[in-house]
């Protein structure tokens, strides 16, 4: 099935696919790309581009390559984590208030409500100081900020499936509410919880980044919103020519990764003709 | 079509009608003064950064960053910290009875208030006494919390005696230092913090407050022509706000540029400019909790420490340069009382091995979210992995580490602070006392060790009013403490200001602060 | 239904209000005190009696439960507090904010709308042709890039290295105006890049939404009959299908209106612009209670009310929805 849909993809889509892919095989094989350590000082501070430091050092002399590759780890982790928490999370959830109805389709529809009303950036900074910057709980954060998006698409899909007559026909062969589930609601809300998946990763990686460079991310990890939250905060960036290796190439990550992901989402969505993009 | 346009003409409107009411939201610009009209030369107008550090008034300015030296551009005092020592100011001069508890200041006369109102001696009692009820934000009138005033009388229209309850060392720089507020502004404010109309900023210092702008963090200050005191040089002070320091400056926005040490090379050997290199009085210490970690208890591991901490790599690293190692007997070697013969601890990795028995030790180290500690804590690592030191870095933001300091949950803990260069008795408040009455920055006590030694000498300085004397006492002090370090001072910074002397070449540094813009002896005329 | 709506809204509400009193009393840390200070500042600290008596003065010395009481009650009176840090009235404090965020995201929108509605109209029109694909990709790539990374570009390179705006700011301090022409060009000025930086991240959504409507109102029969009776493009464009697909570009002005908030924050706080963003960033850093609160239920109230007019607006201008 994820071949068929790899063959539809658009040109945009495929070279997303392509650059994603190289994303996670810096991260996954950091330790072969690199021959510097990503967290000890290696040259002298600042050095531009060379050959013993291809995209030159920061201030501590720390070579920029390797940071950016780690950095990739992290990125991917925030994203991935968080998405797939909230997307299990929002499934899990809008089955369960669409299906049952009642009280617990009040209570999660009311939640859902105050999620989607509270502007989330706020949220995330309050919530942030408050749980300390490591990248468990930054993803922990975002999981719970995030999960209503899916949960509200799903719950609205698991209501009117239920008055389709094949679900009524198997409820009134006395399935449960775990058959019923998993026979028939899983596959059809597969494609919407896939591009959900997709677009929360997207919005996870931008959120961490935002969170970094606001200065509330984990100052110990090195993501690429941390590079450049220390490199913009670094006196006088803009007068030497510092900004041209340690601002412009974490920068030029974060919006290949973010751009390609949310290209990936679209694609997704005309493929398996989900409009979430514009539920959100 | 002819409703949508409509709209559209709507929304501009409104849009238009925001823009012109933002003006209107912060204080009123208000002429008080009129200062040379009678002078030749257009006035001199010094701009600096700006930003927002709350209502000047004593109550009102922000607890934190450079409020309390506006306000104190507005608000004289008995005496000022001048270049050397304590200076005469508004009292012209004072004695201090044999037995240390009385302080009689006699006034200069002819005072007068921004108002035109002559100070009187009973304003000096009412400021104290009105302190006393409504503390300030920066109140030097509490020792370790408790206020040590007896009573205040009025000798006669130009002296003032001051009685306090027992003899103290410090007593002179903490009366000299209150502001003295008006009688007749103050007498039936009951909510002082509340008080913030310019009309209430009546001081009888070298400046008046003509406009405050909260959201954009400006403040104008013009020179108040009836000053007593030596004359005014500087007659306008704006604070601006500044995004990029360097490049306002370049634009001749700012006159004067803390410049970042990486761009140190634009401004040297330039006639064009001066650089100013600022005394050492802000710097980074390391805290050792020996409750939670008795390891730490051991001299050994602490020296060990201290060993495994190439001090010189911090600064060239982390600091660009721009800072200089700081005593391991406390007071950094710009403080007039420095003691350049304490135990030093050079960077030696052998040695801390050596130390620690090639014992392996785990340490967790807290750290708040700025770059700079995150900068330090990372190559800390880096050497104390190297002598055995495995150091887990656990990160929190600035209040909360802050709070986690104060409530003891640490085992080592880093934080920054300034403040390094005022009186030596902030020895006892960082190493001599044991128990925590009071929350100031070098005042919290450490866990888990005391030494008798130390409090003893602590104590006995703070009662010493021979000043050679206690100097001495002093010396030993670091001394003493440089051989057990219960805390480690990492390195103090340095600001280099750069200025161009052809416009205004008055900048000066007081003995005990960093910042030549805090202190109003730069904007007078001095006495050669 | 109705009612229903309207108890969900009141609800949702009070949740809000809630959250937003003890989410920041839940972070650690204490706002009276200061144990450390950033590089160069000097910091003063408090005493426990000290502190004691300042938590007296600003009521927080009294359990939890009755303060959360007395905030419900102030707040049902529209008092927000007096805060902590700034040491003024926070209704005061949010109001002089206000305009300078409210103009940046109402411009932004409009400045947003404006162009990504004319793009979209061009694009239906030139449907298929090189134009149309072109701008296509371009609008979804722009629209994905988050916000304050489009704020950094426009930083370094429009202001920092070619000077052509103010680095930061809202307006020049202590310029004396000849006219009002002037100092809206200098508040114009300010506010440009920030304003434009939202505007590109909104433009994309107007776009899409304006296209797609477009084609659809173009393949009605009515256009194939303005079609032949021989009316041209550009009234065609503009005033038979333009003002037949406002509906949803109308409805996604107000959702924008709302959704720009959080953008709002980071761009405001790239360009240190005088808005509630910045101040917010510093009410956190502080632990200032009352101004969170405030400033957070300033914004949530603003988000809910423009998602609500959205919802309004949609009923009225279309009566098929219900």
């Amino acid at each position: 099935m994820m071949s068929n849909i790899l063959k539809r993809f658009s040109t945009a889509g495929k070279i997303s696919v392509f650059l994603i892919t190289l994303v996670c095989f810096m991260a996954i094989f950091a330790p072969l790309l690199t021959k510097h350590p990503w967290n000890q000082p290696t040259g002298d501070a600042l050095e531009p581009p060379s050959k013993a430091h291809i995209l030159g050092t920061d201030d501590l002399g720390i070579d920029l390559w390797s940071q950016i590759c780690y950095g990739a780890r992290n990125s991917i982790a925030v994203g991935i984590g968080t998405a797939l928490t909230a997307c299990l999370l929002g499934t899990a959830l809008g089955i369960i208030a669409g299906y049952c109805g009642g009280i617990p389709d009040l209570v999660i529809s009311a939640v859902i409500d105050v999620l989607t009303a509270i502007p989330g950036l706020p949220l995330m900074i309050a919530a942030g100081a408050f749980f300390g910057p490591s990248i468990k709980n930054i993803i922990l954060i975002l999981s719970i900020l995030s999960w209503a998006m899916p949960a509200r698409i799903i719950r609205s899909k698991i209501i009117s499936l239920k008055q389709e007559m094949y679900i009524k026909a198997a409820q009134g062969y006395g399935a449960g509410f775990s058959y019923i589930t998993i026979k028939h609601f899983l596959p059809r809300i597969f494609p919407l919880s896939a591009t959900s998946f997709i677009r929360l990763i997207s919005k996870a990686i931008v959120s961490e980044a935002s969170l970094s460079f606001l200065g509330l991310g984990d100052p110990t990890s090195k993501s690429w919103g941390l590079i450049l939250n220390y490199a913009l905060n670094f006196p006088g960036i803009y007068f030497t020519d510092y900004w041209k290796w340690w601002l412009v190439y974490p920068l030029l990550c974060i919006i290949l990764l973010v751009l390609s992901t949310a290209v990936i989402g679209r694609e997704f969505e005309k493929i398996l003709d989900t409009k979430i993009s514009s539920v959100v | 079509m002819k409703k949508s346009n409509i709209g559209k003409m709507l929304i501009l409107f409104m849009l238009a009608a925001i823009m012109f009411s933002m003006n209107g939201c912060g204080a009123k610009p208000q002429q008080k003064t009129v200062s040379d009209s009678t002078e030749l030369d257009s006035p001199l107008v010094i701009r600096l950064e700006g930003g927002d550090w709350g209502f000047p008034s004593p109550f009102a300015h922000y607890s934190r960053g450079p409020g309390m030296s506006k306000m104190r551009l507005i608000y004289d005092s008995l005496l000022e910290k001048g270049e050397k020592g304590l200076i005469p100011w508004l009292a012209k001069e004072w004695t201090i009875s044999p037995d240390g508890r009385e302080y009689t200041f006699v006034l200069n006369s002819g005072v007068k208030w921004h108002d035109g109102e002559l100070l009187t001696a009973e304003d000096v009692k009412f400021s104290f006494e009105y302190f006393t009820k409504h503390p300030p934000v920066s109140n030097s009138l509490l020792i370790d919390g408790k206020p040590f005033i007896d009573k205040i009388e009025v000798i006669d229209e130009c002296q003032v005696k001051i009685t306090v309850n027992e003899p103290n060392a410090t007593l002179l720089d903490r009366l000299g230092i209150v502001r003295i507020i008006p009688e007749h502004i103050w007498k039936d404010i009951e909510d002082p913090k509340k008080a913030i109309d310019l009309v209430k900023l009546v001081g009888c210092g070298p400046y008046t407050l003509t406009d405050y702008n909260q959201e954009q963090g400006t403040y104008r200050f013009q020179a108040f022509e009836d000053y007593w005191g030596p004359k005014v040089r500087v007659d306008v002070i704006e604070f601006i706000p500044v995004s990029d320091q360097v490049l306002a400056f370049e634009k001749a926005e700012i006159d004067l540029l803390d410049v970042p040490a990486d761009l140190m090379d634009r401004y040297k050997n330039n006639e064009e400019y001066k650089i100013l290199k600022s005394p050492a009085f802000w710097g980074y210490r390391l805290l050792f909790n020996m409750e939670k970690k008795p390891e730490l208890s051991d001299v050994n591991t602490r020296k060990a420490i201290a060993h495994a901490i190439d001090v010189d790599e911090l600064i060239e690293k982390v600091a660009r340069g721009a800072a200089v190692p700081a005593s391991p007997g406390y007071l950094p070697i710009d403080h007039i009382w420095h003691n350049p013969d304490v135990t030093k601890y050079e960077f030696d990795i052998e040695k801390a091995k050596e130390l620690l028995n090639n014992k392996s030790l785990s340490l967790t180290l807290l750290i708040s979210d700025d770059q700079k500690e995150a900068r330090i804590a990372e190559l800390l690592k880096i050497n104390f992995a190297k002598a055995g030191i495995n150091l887990e870095v656990r990160t929190v933001d600035m209040k909360t580490r802050d709070s986690q300091v104060k409530e003891q949950n640490y085992e080592l803990a880093l934080i920054g602070h300034g403040g390094w260069g005022q009186d030596a008795d902030c020895l006892r408040e960082v190493y001599g006392v044991t128990v925590a009455r009071d929350a100031s920055p070098v005042s919290n006590v450490i866990p888990g060790y005391s030494n008798p030694q130390i409090n003893e000498l602590c104590q006995k300085q703070l009662s010493e009013l021979d000043e050679q004397k206690r100097k001495s006492m002093i010396l030993d002090l670091q001394k003493l403490i440089s051989d057990e370090i219960p805390l480690l001072p990492l390195y103090n910074t340095v600001e280099y200001m750069v200025y161009k002397p052809e416009k205004y070449d008055g900048w000066v540094h007081v003995f005990d602060h960093h910042a030549v813009t805090h202190n109003k002896l730069s904007y007078l005329e001095r006495e050669k | 239904m109705k009612y229903q709506k309207a108890i969900r809204y009141l609800l949702t509400f009070f949740c809000i209000i809630t959250l937003n009193f003890f989410l920041p009393r839940i972070m650690p840390g204490d706002p009276f005190y200061f144990l450390s200070s950033e590089q160069g500042e000097i910091t003063i600290t408090y005493s426990q009696e000290e502190i004691q008596r300042q938590k007296a003065y600003y009521g927080l010395d009294v359990p939890v439960l009755t303060q959360y009481g007395r905030y419900l009650k102030n707040i049902i009176k529209g008092d927000l507090g007096y805060s902590i840090y700034f040491n003024n009235d926070v209704r005061l404090i949010i109001k002089n904010r206000i305009p300078w965020s409210v103009s940046l995201v109402l411009l932004s929108v409009i400045i947003g709308g404006f162009i990504g509605t004319l793009l979209g109209c061009l694009s239906a029109w030139y449907r298929r042709g090189v134009l149309d694909k072109a701008l296509y990709s371009l609008m979804i790539i722009l629209s994905e890039i988050p916000a304050f990374l489009i704020g950094i570009l426009f930083l370094l390179f429009l202001a920092a290295r070619q000077g052509l705006f103010p680095l930061s700011g809202g307006m020049k301090p202590f310029a004396e105006y000849v006219s009002w022409s002037s100092r809206f060009l200098d508040i114009a000025l300010h506010g440009f890049l920030p304003a434009l930086t939202l505007a590109v991240v909104q433009m994309g959504g107007f776009y899409l939404i304006a296209r797609n409507s477009m084609i659809t109102v173009m393949s009605k029969d009515y256009m194939t009959t303005a079609k032949a009776k021989g009316l041209s493009t550009r009234r065609i464009l503009f005033r038979h299908a333009l003002t037949n697909a406002a509906l949803p570009i109308v409805t996604r002005a107000f959702y924008s209106l709302g959704q720009a908030v959080g953008g709002t924050i980071l761009v405001e706080n790239v360009f240190k612009y005088p808005g509630l963003g910045l101040l917010m960033r510093q009410a956190v850093m502080v632990r200032d209670y009352p101004l969170i609160q405030g400033i957070f239920l300033t914004v949530t109230f603003f988000v809910i009310i423009m998602n609500l007019a959205a919802d309004i607006i949609y009923k009225k201008l279309d009566p098929r929805i219900i």
